[in-house]
Formats: C-alpha cells, sequence, structure tokens
C-alpha cells in the first residue's frame, strides 16, 4: 500500500442516491453503492496516484475504512465527503462533548490510496465493527 | 385503478401534501408529484422487507409467531434494568405515546433520533428562544432565502421548488424577486443553483455569525476577515440581510453537528432576533426524517422533554448528554435496546455499536436494515404513510394526517398496535 496520505476534513451527508438507496433497503446493491465511497477533488485523486473508482483508505484517529474514490468536480482540496451511513461512522468518534451528538462534521482524517483492495459488504463491514479493536 | 389525492411523503421534514398515488390491485403503480426519494419509497415499498418475526435462539435467528415475539421481547424488557427507547422518527405520532409508556412503565430511558441530528438546535433554541415562521410564509413573502450548511437538492428536494423558488401571494416573479443564498464548506449541488454561494472555513460558524451580530450591531472588528470572509464582504450580507422585507433562514446539520454544535444554533437565533429589530426574517431547521420534528413535539407532551428522556426515578428527567443514546452506549450503561424505525448500527459511531452488539436488541422495523441483523428479536412492522396512517409534524411544526395508501403485508401491524401489545404484556409482568 502507497503510504504517501492526503490529510483533509471529511464531512458527511445525505445525497440523493443515498435516499433512494435507504428506501430500497440497507442491503441493497444501491444503498451499498453510494455510501461505500469517498468524493475528492481532482488535485487529491492526483496527489494519490490514483484513477476514480479505485480504493482508498480513510484513517481518523478513532479508526479506518477502505471505500471507493470519486471525483468531485465542484471540490477543492482539503476537503472530501462520504454520504452518511456505516462506512463513514467507522471513522467517526463517539465523544458528544455533553450533547448527545457525536462529531460528525469536520472529522481529521489522512487518505491512503489502496488500489486493489475491496471494500467490505454491510454484513462484513457491521462484523468488523463490533467485533475488532 | 385507484388514485389518491393530496397523500403526505413519508421521506423527508418537508412532508410533501400533494402527491397522487395510483394502485392497482392493493399495488402502488404511480407516485405523481413525489421526488425521486418519495417515488423510490412509495413503489418499492414491500422490497428488502423483513417478512416474518424471528428469536434469537443459540446464536442464530428462528422464524416465530407474532405473540412468541411480543413474548420475548417482554421477557427480555422486564428483566432489564437499563432500557434505552430509540428511534421513533420515521413512525407516526400514535407509535410515540405507546414508547414513552413502555419506558415509563420499564423505568427506561427514551431517545429519539433528533439526539444525532438537531437535537444541538434544540439545545440552541432552550437556550435563545425559537423565531419561527411557517415555509408558507417563506413561500409568500420571502425576498431573501439563506440555506446555511443545509443541503436540500439532496436531502429535501422538493423544498426549494415548492418554497424558495415558487411564486407566491407576493412574490409572483421569485426569479427576479428572491434572491437565495447558500452559506457552506464546500460547493454543494444547492450552492450550484443558488444565487450566490458563500464558502466558508470549516469549523468557523459560530465566529462568522457573532461576527455578523457584531457588524449587525455597528461595532467595529478588529480583525481583516471572519470564517474565511473579508469584514467587507460580512458587511456587504449584513447589510442585505437587514434590508430584506422578509427573509429566511433554514439551517442544516452543517451547522447543528460542526464543531460549537449548539453554540452555532444559538447565535443563528441571536442574529435572526437582531435582525427582527429591523425587518422580519424566520429562522427553521431543515429536519431530515419525516416525523422527527413530531418526535420532539409528541416526548415534550408526553415527558415534559422534547429527546434525552430518563424514567429510572419513576418522573421524567432529561439530561443530553447523559441520557442519549450514544452517550448510554460508549458508556456501557443500557442493557436492553427497543428499537423503533430507526437503524443505529449504520448511524451511530463505531464505538458505540460494540456495546449495542453485546445487548439484547429488539428492533420493530418494517424493511431489513444493519440493526436487524443483530437484533435478538425482530418484529415487522407496517410502513407508516403507506400502509397504516397517523400523524406527524413538518419542519415548521404543521401537523399532516398520513394516509393509509394500501393494506399492509398480511400478519403486519402498525408500529402502535406491536409497541401496544408489548406494553399490556409488560403490565402483567411489572404491576
Amino acid at each position: 500500500m502507497n503510504k504517501v496520505g492526503v490529510a483533509a476534513l471529511l464531512t458527511s451527508g445525505r445525497t440523493l442516491k443515498q435516499g433512494r438507496g435507504m428506501e430500497l433497503g440497507k442491503m441493497s446493491k444501491e444503498y451499498f453503492d453510494e455510501v461505500s465511497v469517498c468524493e475528492m477533488d481532482s488535485t487529491s485523486l492526483k496527489v494519490l496516484g490514483i484513477s476514480e473508482g479505485d480504493t482508498v483508505l480513510v484513517e481518523s484517529k478513532y479508526g479506518e475504512v477502505i471505500v471507493k474514490s470519486r471525483l468531485d468536480k465542484r471540490a477543492e482540496p482539503g476537503i472530501v465527503f462520504i454520504p452518511c451511513g456505516p462506512y463513514v461512522n467507522m471513522v467517526t468518534g463517539s465523544d458528544t462533548e455533553e450533547s448527545g451528538m457525536p462529531n460528525f462534521k469536520n472529522i481529521s482524517v489522512v487518505i491512503y490510496s489502496a488500489k486493489g483492495e475491496k471494500v467490505l459488504t454491510v454484513e462484513q463491514l457491521l462484523k468488523e465493527a463490533i467485533g475488532g479493536t | 385503478m385507484t388514485e389518491l389525492k393530496d397523500v403526505v411523503c413519508p421521506f423527508c421534514g418537508c412532508l410533501c401534501d400533494d402527491l397522487v398515488i395510483s394502485i392497482t390491485a392493493n399495488r402502488i403503480t404511480k407516485n405523481k408529484n413525489g421526488c425521486s426519494i418519495s417515488r423510490t419509497k412509495f413503489l418499492n415499498h414491500l422490497e428488502d422487507r423483513i417478512v416474518h418475526p424471528t428469536i434469537g435462539v443459540d446464536d442464530s435467528k428462528v422464524e416465530a409467531t407474532l405473540d412468541e415475539a411480543i413474548q420475548r421481547a417482554v421477557t427480555i424488557l422486564a428483566n432489564s434494568k437499563r432500557l434505552l427507547v430509540y428511534g421513533l422518527s420515521s413512525t407516526e405520532n400514535d407509535a410515540h405515546r405507546e414508547a414513552y409508556k413502555i419506558a415509563e412503565i420499564t423505568g427506561g430511558v427514551v431517545d429519539n433520533t433528533s439526539s444525532v441530528c438537531h437535537g444541538t438546535t434544540i439545545l440552541g433554541s432552550q437556550e435563545s428562544g425559537e423565531p419561527h415562521g411557517s415555509l408558507a410564509e417563506v413561500r409568500h413573502r420571502s425576498d431573501l432565502v439563506i440555506y446555511w450548511g443545509a443541503n436540500p437538492q439532496f436531502a429535501h428536494p422538493r423544498h426549494m421548488s415548492r418554497y424558495t423558488r415558487a411564486a407566491g401571494e407576493f412574490v409572483k416573479d421569485p426569479k427576479n424577486e428572491r434572491q437565495i443564498w447558500v452559506f457552506d464548506i464546500r460547493k454543494s449541488m444547492t450552492a450550484q443553483a443558488a444565487n450566490r454561494f458563500v464558502r466558508i472555513t470549516p469549523g468557523s460558524d459560530l465566529e462568522l455569525l457573532n461576527a455578523m451580530r457584531a457588524i449587525l450591531r455597528g461595532h467595529k472588528l478588529d480583525v481583516e476577515s471572519v470564517g474565511g470572509l473579508s469584514l467587507a464582504e460580512i458587511s456587504d450580507i449584513v447589510t442585505s440581510m437587514k434590508n430584506a422585507k422578509y427573509g429566511a433562514f433554514f439551517f442544516g446539520l452543517g451547522l447543528s453537528q460542526s464543531k460549537g454544535k449548539h453554540r452555532n444554533v444559538d447565535a443563528a437565533i441571536r442574529l435572526i432576533q437582531d435582525l427582527n429589530y429591523y425587518t422580519r426574517w424566520n429562522l427553521m431547521p431543515m429536519r431530515g426524517h419525516f416525523n422527527v420534528a413530531g418526535a420532539n413535539k409528541t416526548s415534550t407532551w408526553q415527558t415534559g422533554y422534547p429527546f434525552a428522556v430518563d424514567y429510572s426515578r419513576g418522573y421524567p428527567r432529561y439530561q443530553p448528554g447523559e441520557y442519549t443514546a450514544v452517550d448510554l452506549l460508549v458508556r456501557e450503561e443500557c442493557d436492553a435496546f427497543l428499537n423503533i424505525a430507526a437503524d443505529p448500527a449504520a448511524h451511530f459511531p463505531r464505538r458505540a455499536l460494540k456495546h449495542l452488539a453485546k445487548i439484547p436488541i429488539i428492533n420493530l422495523d418494517p424493511k431489513n436494515n444493519m440493526t436487524s441483523l443483530i437484533a435478538e428479536v425482530n418484529i415487522p412492522t407496517a410502513l407508516s404513510g403507506i400502509e397504516c396512517d397517523g400523524a406527524a409534524a413538518r419542519m415548521d411544526g404543521l401537523p399532516l394526517y398520513l394516509k393509509k395508501v394500501v393494506e399492509p403485508p398480511k400478519g403486519v401491524l402498525p408500529d402502535r398496535e406491536v409497541l401496544r401489545m408489548i406494553f399490556d404484556g409488560l403490565r402483567r409482568v411489572c404491576d
């Protein structure tokens, strides 16, 4: 795995496809295809030496997850986006600062190329989350 | 073929009430007027369903009758010392009532999904008030609309077309008479469609809102820029806001979930209150699930508090950060979990999932989801607003009646019926 990383702030939220996928079913291909991606700008893809669709490892101090990269033409370097769902929650912290709300926005992450690595299915991801460290 | 008019959409907080649903032989064949998510929801309501109740036996799930599943649920809940009842935002108000009764009789905690979306908005409102208006007012009167940290083109697909781009009584030509501005850290689809996009530095919402307030009040700031904007730009924004005839400030999770959380919302409310000295402004959170606003309302009616309510002393107590779902799970405090129309396994941080997987979960949901994979008891329920009726609250607080448009699958009951059966079982055991 290439250890040249790109530091960024990760944010999450709803997308149209994520909403549709959710209504089709959490086990549907549409849902999996939409929530297991990380959207980023073209410079980040270039620095990582990957093409859109290659897998990346997203690492924060709370955990790591492998997802597919996706080009966001409107994005600027430094901010990446993963649609809300189980994949982004692998790198989300749980401290709510006495508010009840974890930090779902602006998570400091480093992104590495993980070309050739497989993205876990929703079931495999859940298994890893509850069984892993 | 039957055609049902004025059907309310049970997806997002817009609760669009103009759907026309075509039905042939108890099958939905067409959803006219709905957005693409609404169409997907109505036309695929039978996809990926939980087909029958299941209970856990020796690490596997076995098919059970509804009575057996209810009995197992009652046994788990009656034996729990610290039950967490959670969810509620994707079901109708009558189901909420039964959930509060279960929390009360078991001395448990009841929290709804707003604790991980606009719970901080409520904390901000409790601090500073609620300068609210209705969505109809926005449509008929507004000449300046701000979306702050919100992306309605994706999360509330008809919000703009129904309320902020539509012509109204006093805004006949919205294209020329109304401005739509987007404040965000990234150029979203909504920003693309807006008249003005203001890119702000991540995590600077609180600073920027307070700087806007200071400038509105005539203070001089001893800095060159705030939140990535020059003082000249901030002054220009504030002047336009002050000169608007009617302004609407919509905000999303980009404000309520970002650094500063309820303080961000507090600052936005104070800014809107200050603007109301000069003109009329209306502030509204973009509520996500169709009845999350209703969950806050029914919780307040029944318990006195909008979320994070603890009944362990026999009377309701409120403390976000203590009785909120993620905190209870991370502290490994709850020993049973009653999940109603939500999917915490998909939406909670991984650290919270570890404890969730260790305790018995009773899951009420129409569809398979990540929580159903680890639940000890799964009970399928009818989809509110499609397979059962009920009431829900729109993002501006307006209550709307959800219609039943088709019969649920055989043997599947609404959440309220299943919860009532669980409560009746508990009453026999606990009284």
